[in-house]
């Protein structure tokens, strides 16, 4: 099993690294934190911005969270690893190789997981260097230790998780058009509705935004979990959206 | 069904023995192509390597493979931009992967020009008669399965209808002999015996359709009779007029041509 396992890890390893996914959600968030970082930096002290200024702990944990924000892609990167394989049809192909479904499935959360532990260290790398660059010129560069690092850390273990709920979810929703939009809807409108009302508000911090936000961001203090709660919710949304999506989807007629 | 991508109502399809998703290193003993199915922005030979990986070959099996088909030049280029012809070599390189006593295709001829169909024929044949692979094709294309089956199972409508060797498919038809010769009136005289049937074919005024005698006794009475031919020739009944002989008089087929019923070639074990 464990050997199976391994060569079904490598097999996803090499479908991830043969098309160019991989390269376009990487420059995409790179591109994305860069920009924010930057933008951040540049207003930081701005009395009309409401950014703290340069130096301050609240300007650097903002600034250094941005990261976060490339969530966004680092799902889409996990839905497109599941449900390529309906989309492209090779799921035919390599159901045929390992008759046994759930281990792909499987393989592909800690392929991909795995896969995203260096992407996301190459984001966070951006968000750092625009940071040390910019604030540095700026006056003072955020300090690279204590909770400064705890707060990159948390923006770390984001990006893999969510690359790990994605692969969930595409397991679940099969379909890659649906899986990405369905996930940008729910993320961009739904959260925002929920965490806006007062009467759902309380639930918002069970939700993936608001565990999310736990493990990053430090303004906006609402009532959220730790960090570390945060992190295993948002692990066990990802491990559900599998395991439903092994017992329901994958188990689907091939044709 | 047989490879455990859709699930059976009932009943089991076994390979050496198990059911397909029991066996072992399942590559490596079927090989299926069902649809052409890849990544269109991902190589011919990426796309091998990432099912060798899977089953743990070498991933130097992709360029044997590639070779084999003769898809070796276009191994590097993207899967999206290969003709269908290619398509269909490249899934037969994929089902060749793993070196498997049995090869699954599904129609396998689909798409392909004249020589590919010509290559892919020769291909099969060589596969299962001078590497001793079973090979299963299903095809809705008779003639084709005529050239390259030496079993043939025929099923309709879900329901195993026949299932022999050619010969013993057309075994029910009895041959006919069909000459032509501008004395055909005379010709037909000399035919007449108490066993044989001589008639008119339709698609020449000057050709009969001759039963019960073999071709040689037909050149024979002709030559002895000093009739001048212009064609002589035996006619063995196609596994179309097999399949129809067979399936005739069933209202369902009919009835709903929709769900034309497949046949099944299956090539030397």
């Amino acid at each position: 099993m464990g050997a199976v396992l391994s060569r079904l890890v490598r097999a996803e390893w090499t479908k991830l690294l043969t098309t160019r996914v991989w390269i376009g959600l990487l420059l995409g968030s790179c591109v994305l934190v860069g920009a924010f970082a930057a933008l951040f930096t540049a207003f930081a002290g701005n009395a009309d911005s409401g950014i703290a200024p340069v130096g301050t702990t609240a300007y650097e944990e903002l600034a250094l969270a941005v990261s976060a924000n490339a969530t966004i892609l680092f799902i889409v990167l996990g839905i497109i690893g599941t449900t390529q394989e309906y989309r492209h049809r090779t799921a035919t192909p390599t159901f045929l190789g390992s008759p046994h479904r759930g281990r792909v499935v499987v393989a592909k959360l800690v392929a991909y997981a795995l896969a995203a532990i260096p992407m996301a260290l190459v984001v966070i790398a951006v968000d750092v260097l625009v940071v040390s660059v910019y604030a540095g010129a700026k006056g003072a560069a955020p300090s690279l230790a204590g909770d400064n690092l705890r707060v990159l850390g948390g923006a770390w273990a984001a990006l893999v998780i969510y690359t790990v709920i994605g692969v969930g979810v595409g397991a679940l929703m099969r379909n890659q058009v649906g899986a990405i939009v369905g996930s940008l809807v729910y993320f961009f409108v739904v959260e925002g509705i929920i965490s806006s009302i007062p009467a759902t508000q309380g639930a918002y911090k069970w939700l993936p935004g608001g565990a999310l936000e736990a493990m990053t961001a430090t303004f906006n203090q609402a009532d959220l979990l730790s960090p570390w709660q945060g992190g295993l919710l948002l692990l066990g949304y990802g491990l559900a959206a599998a395991v439903l999506g092994t017992l329901f989807a994958v188990r689907r007629d091939v044709v | 069904m047989a490879l455990g991508l859709i699930t059976p109502d009932r009943g089991t399809t076994t390979f050496n023995g198990a059911p397909y998703a029991a066996l072992p290193e399942p590559i490596r003993n079927v090989g299926a192509v069902l649809e052409t199915a890849f990544h269109p922005a991902r190589s011919g030979r990426n796309h091998l390597r990432v099912y060798c990986r899977a089953a743990g070959l070498p991933v130097s099996r992709a360029d044997e493979v590639l070779d084999q088909v003769g898809l070796g030049p276009a191994g590097g280029r993207k899967a999206g931009g290969y003709s269908l012809g290619m398509r269909q070599r490249l899934g037969l390189a994929t089902a060749l992967l793993g070196d498997p006593g049995v090869l699954v295709l599904d129609e396998p001829a689909n798409g392909l020009d004249p020589e590919g169909i010509q290559w892919l024929r020769g291909f099969l044949r060589h596969l299962a008669h001078d590497q001793g692979r079973t090979v299963l094709v299903s095809s809705h294309l008779l003639s084709e399965v005529e050239q390259t089956a030496d079993r043939v199972v025929i099923v309709g409508a879900g329901r195993l209808v026949r299932q022999g060797s050619l010969a013993e498919l057309r075994s029910g038809t009895a041959g006919s002999v069909l000459v032509r010769s501008p004395q055909a009136a005379a010709l037909a005289d000399l035919l007449r015996t108490p066993t044989s049937t001589v008639a008119a074919t339709d698609d020449h005024p000057d050709g009969l359709t001759v039963t019960g005698l073999p071709v040689e006794e037909v050149g024979r009475r002709a030559f002895a009779g000093g009739i001048e031919l212009h064609e002589l020739r035996a006619h063995t009944s196609g596994l179309e007029e097999v399949y129809f002989r067979l399936t005739a008089g069933s209202e369902q087929y009919a009835a709903a041509p929709a769900g034309t019923p497949t046949t099944t070639g299956q090539g030397a074990s």
